[in-house]
């Protein structure tokens, strides 16, 4: 087979543009007659809110402030579960939730403007622990309960497993949020055509998700939004869910002129989402010859103030649970868990990023007790073609992890070593 | 409003300004030169570095009347005759350009890196580009994208 591209060095077809300054992100276009927005933000956590807008509204140069009240259609948006308010209406649920989104001839005014809205805030108790949150009687950020989802993976039979094994150890581990810190902050453009179809200009991962919310928010039919994906300034995730778009698309359509908007790199912290803080309590075991035999597993993920993918995240930190490893039986719980933090969503690697800080050091201290080389001791465990994980699905193509794994340890001596040491 | 002369990628501006604008407001808003980005506005990442007489500045942090009577280069000055700067070539053929936010500071600093120092050591380009944020890439594209570029500049 004779291949064009694969082998080859291929120069991106917009590298040129880059390399020169010419490619456009959406802070870069200039429209006629564009006015500039800004969005007000909650300062607290879980509060009730009164929002006073009229003074900012009196300001020289100001366009108009637009809150919850100026949503035509459902003020509602979100990947999976429509749990964003494009504006807060009621309630507040976390630092950051857009209230807000004040139209002026400039930045300038903007906000100066900004200074003179009046949010009055019922503070109520909030809760920022996943685990806590878990508690009936902890406060609430949407409906009955904070458990979003659960996960639940069940494989063979524990109880044989538990029997079968000679050494089993226990921790708990846990990973901490992360920021994208794209280095592109959040800008956008809103404007309408000559038949009154509404655009948005911004560098998103879904501009057809994008349309669909910008639509249902807005009471327009898909055909009358279009979304422009301008170059992506990197997103790594964190530009899957909605930061300027609705209320970019509103405004263009009440004012009829272009309005942009950029946000600093404090807001854009505050805007998008972050990665899954997990709390991952283990408990694994294998028998005398270093075999695994069991592995259960409480996966508790910290969704923050919204769902956003905490589905998806959740299931895929429970499957990849196990890592690469043969375990006969195997009990797992992932829950996704709202809080009144920052809000956690969609961050490369989704979910599995995390569990590997628990199934190898679990593997380190299993190899320890056995006074194991923990590469032999993986090598017995690891998935080879015709594995089964423990989800059921059996490995028929390529699995060259014994190969990566002997690379690894002649690069690093790393058995070598082990000899030397022990 | 403050009047400032000043050389941009060698033609002469005689303006007149805000006294509390940035130098990159300055480019970007007065002059059109988007090639220069804000990424943070606080002198952290370095997505708005320019050279300034012969030097790399954050014009995020440089006022625009401080620029008064300065000889300025940003990414829109690299190229000559139409041809690519060496350095921009090597960045583009090395890979070294994924989402390109950081790309024009990071050219910048390249070149101005290169102009003091034309055969400097793995770790005096680490250090040359220690000002300029990536997310994407991990810098050693960029490391590999210098040394093309010290090639091709000898070669000229």
């Amino acid at each position: 087979m004779k291949l064009n591209i694969v082998g080859k060095n291929i120069i991106r077809v917009d590298a040129q543009a880059k390399v020169t300054g010419k490619a456009l992100y959406p802070q870069d276009i200039y429209l006629d007659n564009m006015v500039y927005g800004k969005t007000v933000r909650s300062t607290k956590p879980h509060a009730y809110i009164k929002i006073d807008i009229s003074e900012a509204e009196k300001v020289d140069g100001v366009l108009k402030v637009f809150t919850y009240k100026d949503i035509p259609n459902k003020n509602a948006h979100g990947v999976v579960l429509k749990d964003h308010e494009a504006f807060a209406s009621k309630k507040v649920i976390r630092i950051g939730e857009p209230i807000a989104f004040i139209v002026a001839e400039t930045q300038k005014i903007c906000e100066e403007a900004y200074k003179k809205i009046k949010i009055d805030y019922e503070e109520i108790p909030a809760v920022f622990d996943p685990v806590e949150a878990m508690k009936e009687d902890a406060p609430k950020v949407h409906g009955d309960s904070n458990i979003i989802y659960h996960f639940k993976l069940r494989h063979g039979d524990i109880e044989e497993g538990k029997r079968k094994s000679k050494y089993i150890v226990e921790n708990i581990y846990k990973s901490p949020m992360v920021e994208h810190a794209f280095l592109q902050p959040e800008a956008g453009l809103g404007y309408l055509e000559e038949d009154g179809t509404v655009v948005v200009v911004i560098a998103t991962q879904y501009p057809h998700y994008d349309r669909e919310e910008v639509a249902i928010n807005l009471g327009l039919p898909e055909e009358k939004v279009k979304i422009i994906n301008t170059n992506v300034g990197g997103a790594f995730g964190g530009r899957e869910d909605i930061s300027a778009q609705i209320h970019l698309a509103l405004a263009a359509m009440v004012l009829k002129r272009p309005v942009k908007v950029i946000f600093s790199r404090e807001e854009s912290f505050l805007a998008h989402s972050k990665r899954h803080p997990m709390i991952m309590k283990y408990k694994t075991g294998a028998d005398e010859n270093g075999y695994l035999q069991y592995m259960e597993a409480e996966i508790i993920g910290d969704s923050g103030a919204h769902c956003s993918w905490a589905m998806n995240v959740l299931r895929k930190a429970g499957v990849h649970a196990t890592g690469p490893y043969v375990i006969p039986h195997v009990k797992v719980d992932a829950y996704a868990v709202y809080t009144n933090n920052p809000y956690t969503g969609a961050m490369r690697g989704f979910g599995a990023t995390q569990v590997p800080i628990a199934h190898e050091q679990q593997m380190d201290a299993l190899a320890e007790k056995l006074g194991m080389n923990p590469i032999e001791f993986r090598m017995k465990n690891i998935f080879r073609r015709g594995s089964m994980t423990a989800t059921g699905q059996i490995l028929t193509d390529s699995v060259p992890l014994d190969r990566c794994l002997e690379a690894v340890d002649e690069r690093f001596k790393f058995s070598q070593l082990w000899k030397e040491v022990k | 409003m403050v009047n400032i002369n000043f050389t941009v990628n060698g033609k002469p501006y005689e303006i007149s300004i805000d006294e509390n604008m940035r130098l990159i407001d300055v480019l970007r808003d007065e002059l059109g030169l988007i090639g220069t980005k804000e990424g943070c506005g606080e002198g952290e990442c370095g997505a708005c570095t320019i050279i300034m007489d012969g030097e790399t500045v954050n014009s995020c942090l440089v006022m625009g009347f401080q620029a008064d009577g300065s000889n300025i280069v940003t990414i829109e000055g690299l190229e000559k005759d139409g041809q690519l700067h060496p350095v921009q070539r090597a960045y583009m053929e090395a890979g070294a350009v994924q989402c390109g936010f950081c790309i024009p500071g990071m050219v910048l600093s390249t070149k101005a890196l290169l102009d003091k120092n034309p055969s400097p050591s793995d770790e005096e380009i680490r250090e040359g580009i220690s000002g300029n944020l990536c997310r994407c890439t991990g810098y050693n594209k960029m490391l590999i994208a210098t040394k093309k570029a010290i090639e091709y500049m000898k070669g000229e």
